[in-house]
């Protein structure tokens, strides 16, 4: 039998995953740890009709608790507040490391005890179900029969397991900062930093009147060369992740992991773990969003510049101009918070907001509002749950629109 | 192609072979044929017939049991000295486990009619063999019963299932 120790390891379980619905020859086996199994589930309260909550204020402190009663079965919880904060965030689509995520964002400290206590304590009253997987995933399962449904499950899940990653690179980013990376955060970079915006926005209001000739310098090929920009600027993503990790190494926070993958299957990313920065000040939690897009405004105005001063129609000024404007335009979508993506802008509005979920909640209540919910004056946080959803919609619509007029123009 | 004589040494390092004297042995061992397999190549699948059994010469296999779509749990890896595919062998069921190459691989197959043909030359020798087959199933049920704990502590830690205070 196995040893027994004062902390068990976790158990783990052994997968072989084939790579194809026909059983082919390719496989792959993955070993998954009961620990990642259980951040990645997804807790579910049982039906809205099933639960009743009703607050209990201490007459003796003036704390809030709250009562908890499952109807099905008559069985009462006595919740905190912070309890009460995390049983309403477990809808089945949350998962339990965002729920920690929320927590913190909220509470600004995290007790590790709290989330498994009150799974164990929401199971023992029947309160809970749980879910494991993605929903686009599950919808795809359920629709193998299709043949489309089939091939995109089959393209996800090769994309899927293309990552590069390391988790040993805090010594690297140590390193970094220590040779040149902490000038970044100095006021001098700053400083530094808005006198390029201004150079290359004015380099930019300069080069617009001539856009038509500017973008005749691509000669034949246009789109050939707006895609052979886009990769060069993919690059640049994995230099606006390096310098969120510098950012971790400024407040003395921890750079967990480092590298490339396909977000969601289908969207190729450099990425690197900030988690820890969830520790830190808000200031720094902050800053550690900002300065990552700043890679693109810097890079964005230089090249702008070059733009400006390279011969008028060449090949070099076109690319150079194009260049320009999709760091610009990473700039302020990295920034922008309204528009369904949760990048570093959405980070820092949720963070002042104090609402860690506000996509999700707003989704939700747009949703409701579609499926015919009765319209009665909104309270303060459904009418900021509605604007969201107003702004972010008017937002991606005017982005699609403006890059099909920048692509047809350049045609 | 491992010679015959390359081949009775090698049988004489597995444990199921170890307590076979040389002469048995070496019949034992001119009944044996060898199959190569590639790297991820399906030896054979869950469901399947067959009466062979399967003696890893070189590389390593996996083998693993469906568990929902192309998910399938991995019961044991084998290598070389090891020995899969006995009990379609003696009770000529379907296969119960899928057997694939985690690396290139060389096996040696045993079928029915040579391990016969044993029990018929030395009733001694075939003895010694099911005696040590017996022996290697006791720790093989043992493993299983590890391997159920295992998966039942998974499945209790993976969902936080609290079931001592119920």
């Amino acid at each position: 039998m196995s040893e027994r120790s004062a902390t068990p390891r976790r158990a783990r379980l052994e997968l072989l995953v084939r790579h194809d619905e026909e059983g082919g020859a390719g496989f792959e086996v993955r070993q998954i740890g009961s620990g990642v199994a259980f951040i990645q589930s997804r807790p579910q309260r049982v039906a809205e009709d099933s639960f009743e909550l009703a607050e209990v204020a201490s007459r003796v402190d003036g704390q809030c608790s709250f009562i908890l009663k499952n109807t099905a079965t008559d069985r009462f919880l006595l919740l905190s507040e912070p309890e009460k904060f995390l049983w309403e965030k477990m809808d089945g689509r949350t998962s339990l490391q965002q729920i920690a995520t929320a927590y913190v964002l909220r509470y600004g400290q995290f007790d590790f005890d709290i989330v498994p206590h009150l799974i164990r304590k929401l199971q023992r009253a029947q309160l809970l179900t749980m879910t494991p997987t993605s929903r686009l995933r599950q919808a795809l399962a359920r629709h193998r029969g299709r043949q489309v449904a089939k091939i995109a499950e089959s393209a996800l899940f090769a994309l899927e397991r293309i990552n590069v990653s390391s988790r040993n690179v805090q010594s690297a980013f140590d390193g970094l900062y220590r040779w040149g990376g902490f000038l970044l955060f100095t006021r001098t970079a700053v400083l530094a930093c808005v006198v390029l915006a201004v150079v290359g926005l004015a380099a930019g209001v300069r080069l617009w009147p001539e856009a038509d000739r500017v973008v005749a310098g691509f000669g034949k090929n246009p789109l050939i060369a707006v895609v052979s920009v886009k990769l060069l600027f993919l690059l640049t993503v994995g230099a606006h992740q390096l310098v969120h990790g510098l950012a971790l190494v400024h407040y003395g926070r921890r750079v967990r992991e480092f590298g490339f993958t396909f977000l969601h299957g289908f969207v190729p990313t450099f990425y690197v773990d900030v988690t820890d920065i969830f520790m830190g000040s808000r200031k720094a939690r902050v800053v550690t969003a900002v300065s990552g897009t700043l890679v693109h405004l810097v890079l964005g105005s230089a090249w702008l510049v070059v733009a400006l001063y390279a011969p008028l129609g060449s090949f070099l000024q076109a690319f150079a101009a194009a260049s320009g404007m999709i760091q610009w335009q990473a700039f302020v979508v990295a920034l922008y918070p309204f528009c369904f993506i949760e990048m570093d802008g959405y980070h820092v509005l949720v963070d002042l907001l104090g609402l860690p979920t506000l996509k999700h909640d707003a989704i939700a209540f747009a949703g409701s509002l579609l499926r015919g919910r009765r319209l009665r004056r909104f309270t303060r946080q459904e009418a900021l749950f509605a604007a969201y959803v107003v702004v972010s919609t008017v937002s991606v619509a005017a982005f699609i629109a403006f890059n099909v007029w920048l692509i047809v123009h350049a045609s | 192609m491992g010679s015959s004589a390359d081949t009775l040494v090698f049988l004489r390092s597995v444990r199921l072979f170890r307590t076979i004297e040389g002469p048995e042995l070496g019949i034992l061992a001119d009944s044996l044929r060898e199959r190569p397999l590639k790297r991820g190549q399906v030896l054979l699948r869950e469901g399947d017939t067959g009466d062979e059994m399967f003696l890893v010469r070189a590389g390593s296999l996996v083998i693993s049991k469906g568990v929902t779509g192309r998910v399938e749990q991995v019961l044991a890896r084998v290598g070389p000295g090891d020995f899969f595919g006995e009990m379609a062998l003696f009770d000529r069921s379907p296969r119960s486990a899928t057997i694939q190459a985690d690396s290139d691989a060389m096996l040696l197959v045993l079928d029915r009619a040579a391990l016969t043909k044993l029990t018929e030359v030395s009733p001694r020798a075939a003895a010694a063999f099911f005696e040590s087959l017996v022996l290697i199933f006791i720790e093989r049920l043992r493993a299983s019963g590890d391997l159920v704990a295992e998966v039942t502590r998974w499945g209790l830690e993976a969902t936080g299932l609290d079931v001592e205070s119920r």
